[in-house]
């Protein structure tokens, strides 16, 4: 206690501290019969709070994230995982099956993904059905399995191994634009990919109408091919063409033009029966002079409508025979996709899912404290407005009582 | 006169953290609570009321209580701070619709502040504000220091080192007045 405080007072306080005033006796019984009590309790101190409670909160997260991973980590990965990224899960490998790959279907949908043999790899097995046949417009997207192979020189048998194809419908006139991208092991992979799918192409009765090629020493390196085939060997063309690496993805659109070819030959027949009956109208002699002028804007109107017509009919039809095909060749994830899951095991996908778990979970709180953050102080400041008008209350109200 | 101005020796020697049973604090405290409430009240009769209700809360709030965090004493102060804060906004609303003149000058015949005091001083004291006899109460009375009277007057200790001046100042020039 500081002396100087009461300087200059010490008769006063002497005084003061002379008087006698203790608490009457009825009073003393009045709050002893409260009881006498139990024991303080004694509360934690807030940095012990902290000490305490954080740990024990991040070894909760940590063991969420660690059971997460457990029993996630023991069930099939092919079926586990096709909802969490179809493209990396796509060529996670099948039990039992040495370099094959099992496929799933995109957008999180799975299948059969039995696998016999390295050399029979299954097929496409995503729910999208194909349904372009029959309607003006169809797409397939799925990602299909392919053999693991070193090189794109393994046995043709391979390129033909995806069993169930996609199929193109051959009874009506339709055009089709498929989209394919291969991974490939590496940059003289790649080389050799292009020019074996150039000369595939070739084979078939098509063309390459663009290659572009980029590759550096260090670098990824891609493919982009775009390739038109005949109709009716697109499947064909498909298949031998997703054979060249690991298929990553493809999608396949289909969009039937057999009406609208049928609605321009109809209408080229009209146009062909006005043009006759403008000709014999010119030549019957019986038309007066603006008649004549009339007759013959109409047939030279008519005369040039057939012509577009004919010529927009002819690239219908060309473009019913023949299939555009976007080719890209990658070597670029080709050994996170394919590798990875290899060398995984359980313990890696163990350790995998949970860093995925408590990735969410710091995401989580971060969501919750960016919500709570501006209640929390709004609520401070609201408290502190309120706690400061009371006090200046009370201050007036002890000063002039 | 008993010591309850001074810290009691079976609390001082205890560590922080370490529990007391609320009977124990009671009998050390009580006295002091009590004359604090007088002083703050000016009311003898108001102030055992707010005693007891002071303990009564503390009775309740015992197992929340903190040793860490101060004093039982100044805890218990803060409470009657509270309790008697309550008690004068009452009473200003009592007396806006009552004449208490009777009761003042009921007062003024018997000392109030402490058996023994001379009326010149009993009559200044109750010249004093209830702030200011409040900080006289602490500081001198109980004995509190600057810290934990600040803490249960609820201001900064360099405001309660003034009011404390002031009010000794006040006291002072009150005294002398009654005199004269």
């Amino acid at each position: 206690m500081s002396a100087g405080e009461f300087e200059g007072h010490e008769s006063l306080i002497a005084q003061l501290r002379a008087g006698t005033l203790d608490a009457p006796d009825h009073l003393s019984r009045r709050v002893l019969a409260l009881g006498p009590g139990k024991r303080a309790r004694v509360p934690m101190s807030r940095r012990r709070k902290v000490f305490i409670l954080v740990p024990v909160a991040a070894t909760l997260a940590v063991a969420a994230a660690v059971i997460n991973g457990a029993v996630n980590s023991g069930t099939n990965p092919k079926a586990s995982g096709a909802a969490v990224d179809s493209r990396a899960v796509g060529h996670q490998p099948a039990q039992g099956a040495v370099g094959a790959l099992g496929p799933t279907g995109a957008m999180g949908a799975t299948g059969e993904t039995g696998v016999t043999g390295a050399t029979r790899p299954t097929g496409p097995t995503g729910s999208a059905a194909l349904t372009g046949a029959h309607g003006p417009t169809s797409a397939y997207n799925g990602t299909q399995a392919a053999p693991l192979r070193s090189g794109v020189h393994s046995d043709k048998k391979a390129l033909f191994g995806t069993a169930d194809s996609l199929t193109i419908a051959t009874d009506r006139l339709v055009h089709a634009v498929a989209t394919l991208e291969v991974a490939v092991p590496s940059h003289r992979a790649l080389t050799r990919a292009t020019n074996n799918a150039t000369e595939i192409v070739t084979q078939l009765g098509g063309y390459a109408q663009h290659v572009q090629y980029d590759a550096s020493r260090t670098g990824p390196g891609n493919a982009f091919l775009d390739i038109r085939v005949p109709v009716g060997k697109a499947e064909t063309a498909i298949r031998m063409l997703g054979g060249l690496g690991t298929l990553l993805s493809q999608s396949l659109t289909t969009k039937d033009l057999q009406q609208k070819s049928t609605k321009q030959t109809s209408q080229i027949g009209q146009l062909q029966r006005a043009i006759r009956i403008y000709e014999q109208a010119l030549q019957s002699g019986t038309l007066s002079g603006s008649q004549r002028v009339d007759v013959q804007i109409r047939l030279a109107e008519a005369q040039h409508e057939l012509a577009a017509t004919h010529k927009a009919h002819g690239r219908t039809l060309a473009s019913g025979r023949t299939a555009e095909i976007k080719l890209t060749l990658t070597s670029r994830n080709h050994h996170a996709v394919v590798a990875g899951p290899h060398k995984r095991g359980r313990l890696g996908r163990l350790l995998h899912n949970a860093a995925g778990f408590l990735a969410l979970e710091a995401i989580v709180v971060l969501y919750i404290l960016i919500v709570a953050v501006p209640i929390v102080l709004l609520g401070a400041l609201l408290w502190w407005f309120t706690s400061g008008r009371r006090r200046r209350d009370e201050r007036r109200l002890l000063a002039s009582a | 006169m008993k010591p309850v101005n001074a810290m009691p020796a079976a609390f001082a020697a205890s560590r922080p953290g370490r529990a007391q049973p609320f009977a124990d604090v009671v009998a050390e405290n009580l006295d002091a609570v009590y004359r604090y409430l007088v002083y703050l009240t000016g009311d003898r009769v108001a102030a055992e009321d707010l005693a007891a209700e002071t303990f009564e809360k503390a009775y309740r709030g015992w197992r929340r209580f903190d040793p860490q965090r101060g004093a039982p004493r100044t805890w218990l102060c803060r409470i009657a701070h509270s309790v008697a804060v309550d008690w004068f906004r009452a009473e200003a609303r009592r007396q806006r619709r009552e004449d208490n003149y009777m009761r003042d000058a009921a007062m003024l015949e018997e000392s109030v502040f402490g058996d023994g005091f001379s009326p010149d001083l009993d009559q200044a004291l109750h010249r004093l504000t209830p702030a200011e006899r409040e900080v006289v109460a602490l500081r001198v009375l109980l004995e509190l220091d600057g810290p934990s009277a600040a803490r249960v007057l609820g201001i900064s200790q360099t405001a309660c080192s003034t009011r404390l001046s002031r009010a000794l100042q006040r006291l002072e020039e009150e005294v002398g007045d009654v005199r004269r």
